[in-house]
């Protein structure tokens, strides 16, 4: 309930939503889907900012990869017919893992980034294919990484009257592979472990590996440590196996009613290798 | 704060508090197909249309459906003229209690008009999000595919 809400507002241009959140006499918040403002109890919003009216649904195909609303549903993620290549593979199977149907037609690309839970599908799936947030504040503009933007805390990293209205990532061709896996108790429920997973091969070597986390730590990350035992190197199975222990030393591991830490320590490196041999075999083929 | 919006094609207007959510609205308002189950986007029982997209109208402010078209149980048949998916539903025995029939008939017209000829894979995932007490799941993926083959399977 938010108890002190009074103000709904619809504006039809960024330069106008970005001005109403940015007012200073009452805290205004932007309303995306909607799916966790109408649930959550809090008595400071005074003011909604619906962001339906801003043309910021959509899904294209740039020079080099996607462009993706942050309006846009993430059931047209996962039903998209443009997501062809690695990465849009990855961005439809994180999509698809979201919530249920009726979740996903709610759930925006945008909201499922910056709100950032512990099970956010999207947000590890974005830092494996090195995606970039588009952020306006008006009529400025920034391009930043989704990494910096998630290691900040996107709603700190967004500046008063400031919004995320794309998220752009780049296709990568032949000789990359990924792979995402999602594990939870029923295919709806929220996460317990989610892994996402980029491997880009030039040759025989790893050229990139990218290995991404969620619902096992506070909010979604990358291990470095781990993608470095891969890199510049030839795979094998047992640099895989210790690529994949890497991922998990050393990790402030969440443990709550869903499963405890213990039991995360002992599944999340199998999920982390499957994922692996997924990719590589998907780069090799 | 005023909000039009077209439900089961009849233009309404409505003087509301801007944290009304939809599904409280409706329901207050006579359409009363919409079921409160969980209240947290979980069961599917209040399942709408909102502009041609299925959704869950606990979590959805009806402030957010300015101008928008909206479909309730109500608006797809009647007791004399029912639609395919209600006549195969009774059928297929695909009611018991009935509290989730709303929503996953909301559920599964939006998925026929999007895609005619759905595999039952295809009906299983669009009716993920509508749970049924009674464990009725079987019964009402055979009545979609019965409504989807043009009664072929029945």
């Amino acid at each position: 309930m938010l108890k002190h809400l009074t103000q709904f507002y619809r504006p039809a241009s960024v330069e106008e939503a970005c001005a109403l959140l940015a007012a200073r006499d009452r805290r205004n918040v932007a309303l995306a889907g909607g799916t966790n403002i109408a649930a959550v109890n809090d008595s400071t919003i005074e003011g909604l900012v619906d962001l339906s009216g801003l043309d910021l649904s959509y899904i294209r195909r740039t020079s080099d990869g996607y462009a993706i609303g942050a309006m846009t549903p993430v059931q047209d993620i996962f039903k998209s017919a443009i997501l062809t290549g690695p990465a849009g593979q990855l961005l439809r199977s994180a999509s698809g893992r979201i919530g249920s149907t009726l979740l996903r037609h709610a759930v925006t690309a945008g909201g499922n980034l910056v709100a950032l839970f512990p099970w956010s599908d999207l947000p590890p799936a974005l830092l494996v294919l090195d995606a970039q947030a588009v952020c306006r504040r008006g009529v400025p503009k920034r391009t930043v990484s989704v990494k910096n933007m998630i290691d900040a805390g996107p709603r700190h990293f967004l500046q008063p009257g400031e919004i995320l209205t794309e998220i752009q990532v780049p296709e990568f061709g032949l000789g990359t592979g990924v792979a995402f896996r999602k594990m939870s108790r029923t295919h709806n429920d929220y996460a317990l472990m989610t892994v996402a997973v980029r491997i880009t091969l030039q040759g025989d070597e790893v050229k990139e590996a990218r290995i991404a986390l969620n619902a096992v730590c506070k909010k979604a990350q990358r291990r470095s440590d781990a993608e470095k035992q891969l890199e510049n190197m030839v795979p094998t199975p047992e640099r895989i196996a210790s690529a994949a222990a890497a991922a998990v030393h050393d990790l402030d591991m969440t443990t709550d009613f869903r499963a405890s830490r213990e039991y995360r320590e002992e599944v999340l490196p199998v999920l982390v290798r499957r994922c692996i041999d997924e990719a590589l075999h998907q780069a090799r083929s | 704060m005023n909000v039009t919006m077209t439900i089961n094609g009849t233009k309404r207007t409505f003087d509301i508090d801007p944290r009304t959510l939809l599904l409280d609205l409706l329901r207050e308002n006579g359409y009363k197909s919409i079921k409160k189950g969980c209240g947290e986007g979980s069961c599917g029982a209040c399942a709408v249309l909102i502009n041609g997209r299925p959704k869950t109208s606990c979590l959805q402010f009806a402030a957010q459906c300015e101008g928008a078209t909206i479909t309730t149980a109500e608006g797809l048949g009647t007791p004399d003229h029912p639609h395919p998916l209600q006549t195969a539903f009774v059928r297929h025995g695909a009611t018991q209690c009935g509290y989730c029939n709303p929503g996953s008939l909301i559920a599964a017209k939006a998925l026929l008009d999007a895609n005619p000829h759905p595999t039952a894979e295809e009906v299983r995932e669009a009716l993920d999000g509508n749970l049924c007490r009674c464990t009725g799941y079987v019964k009402r993926i055979e009545a979609v595919l019965d409504v989807a083959s043009g009664g072929k399977k029945a």
